[in-house]
């Protein structure tokens, strides 16, 4: 339980991260886009490095991570470029 | 109708106790979706501009109003509108769409203030703002002082003309609407200022329904008809009417009205989705807690804080930029 707690105050801080990083880059959003992507990419790896911990690692919940990461950075491709 | 939204939205043992819509085929019919819709506004917007396009109001008098409305504010001296400083704006902006460039410095090496030598205006101290894709005067303006650097131009007490040029094109392959502000002092008369031949890029002259005033070309006015106009401007008292004078047509406002501006329609059916998809992932994870499920599954969670972090993310992105 108390690893579960550690995990995702790492979660936490890679998106908190995520945010402060992209707010800092109002003026470019070439890096806004590049801050997207790499936190989509830290939160699928810390999916896969949870779900291996928990036990319960399985290409289904690797592809769902993808996925989800995939979402996030069409929609911000979405808002971003069009 | 009741079954289906159950089988999509809530987790059931017709959808293996997961929601479908976060089932992996259907996460993966979202990406396709987004690709598809982001594709689809630019062929529409390509096809038909006047439908969905960018809704764009920045004129040259409200610039000016808002410049000195800032600066009275501070206590400082209203700024002028000066022709010559306009066409060294103007001229800035076309060779900004010629070389296709976003920057201070051309890649050339011609820098802002070779284009106010080239105008004609003799400066002891000059300066120069960018902007470009906001949809309103007041938000360049908001945004320049919400820069410490772009503020300090605005509110520098030395400054005593101010030219502007709002120009429509294509800047590295993205529609843009650009806005050049120049602040000098110690200008020469502009009597002696000669008449700058420019040539309205192509881009810009052929843009949907942007450009208002009916005054001639920069590049056809003389300094004779500058000149009175710009010597009796009172940009406080009655702001519109000599601008119109000193500016030219094609730089002094792009205005554009489609019936769908694109950034609200994106952003509002990405934020409309985001919501959804939290609303859905919150549903399932109650009804699993709930039920004790076990079920080989991303967790919810830490999804619906990656989605909440990206809607945060997504509300701080600004059309506009400053340079």
């Amino acid at each position: 339980m108390k690893l579960k707690y550690v995990n995702f105050i790492v979660l936490g801080i890679i998106l908190a991260s995520g945010i402060f990083t992209f707010s800092g880059a109002q003026n470019d959003r070439t890096i806004q886009l590049f801050v997207g992507i790499a936190t989509s990419i830290a939160y699928v790896l810390w999916g896969m490095i949870y779900h291996a911990l928990e036990g319960d690692l399985h290409l289904k919940v690797v592809i769902e991570y993808s996925l989800v990461g995939a979402i996030a950075i069409i929609l911000l491709l979405t808002i971003l470029w069009t | 109708m009741h079954q289906f939204l159950k089988h999509f939205f809530l987790p059931h043992h017709s959808n293996n106790h997961r929601a479908k819509a976060l089932h992996i085929d259907s996460l993966l019919c979202y990406v396709l979706l987004f690709a598809i819709f982001n594709l689809g506004i630019r062929i529409v917007h390509r096809e038909f501009p006047n439908v969905l396009g960018y809704a764009t109001d920045i004129r040259v008098d409200a610039l000016l109003a808002s410049t000195n409305a800032e600066r009275a504010s501070n206590g400082l001296s209203a700024l002028k509108l000066n022709g010559a400083l306009s066409q060294a704006a103007a001229a800035k902006a076309q060779d900004m769409f010629a070389n296709d460039y976003w920057a201070h410095n051309s890649p050339q090496g011609k820098t802002p203030w070779s284009f106010i030598v080239g105008s004609g205006y003799k400066y002891t101290i000059a300066g120069e703002n960018l902007a470009k894709n906001f949809s309103t005067s007041g938000g360049v303006v908001s945004a320049w002082m919400a820069s410490p650097t772009h503020r300090e131009n605005i509110v520098k007490p030395g400054y005593q003309d101010v030219g502007f040029a709002v120009v429509n094109g294509t800047l590295n392959g993205e529609e843009t609407t650009l806005v050049v502000q120049m602040f000098g002092a110690g200008g020469a008369p502009i009597a002696e200022v000669p008449p700058v031949k420019t040539v309205i890029p192509e881009s810009a002259a052929s843009s949907e329904k942007p450009i208002v005033a009916e005054v001639p070309q920069l590049g056809e006015q003389t300094a004779e008809e500058i000149v009175p106009v710009a010597k009796s401007v009172d940009v406080v008292a009655s702001p519109v009417a000599p601008i119109s004078s000193v500016l030219s047509n094609a730089f002094s406002a792009v205005t554009k009205t489609p019936m769908f501006n694109i950034p609200t329609v994106t952003r509002d059916i990405a934020f409309m989705f985001i919501g959804l998809i939290i609303g859905v992932l919150i549903i399932d994870g109650l009804v699993v807690s709930r039920k004790k499920i076990v079920r080989v599954a991303g967790h919810n969670m830490a999804h619906i804080l990656f989605f909440v972090a990206f809607f945060i993310a997504l509300t701080m992105v600004r059309r506009g930029v400053l340079l």
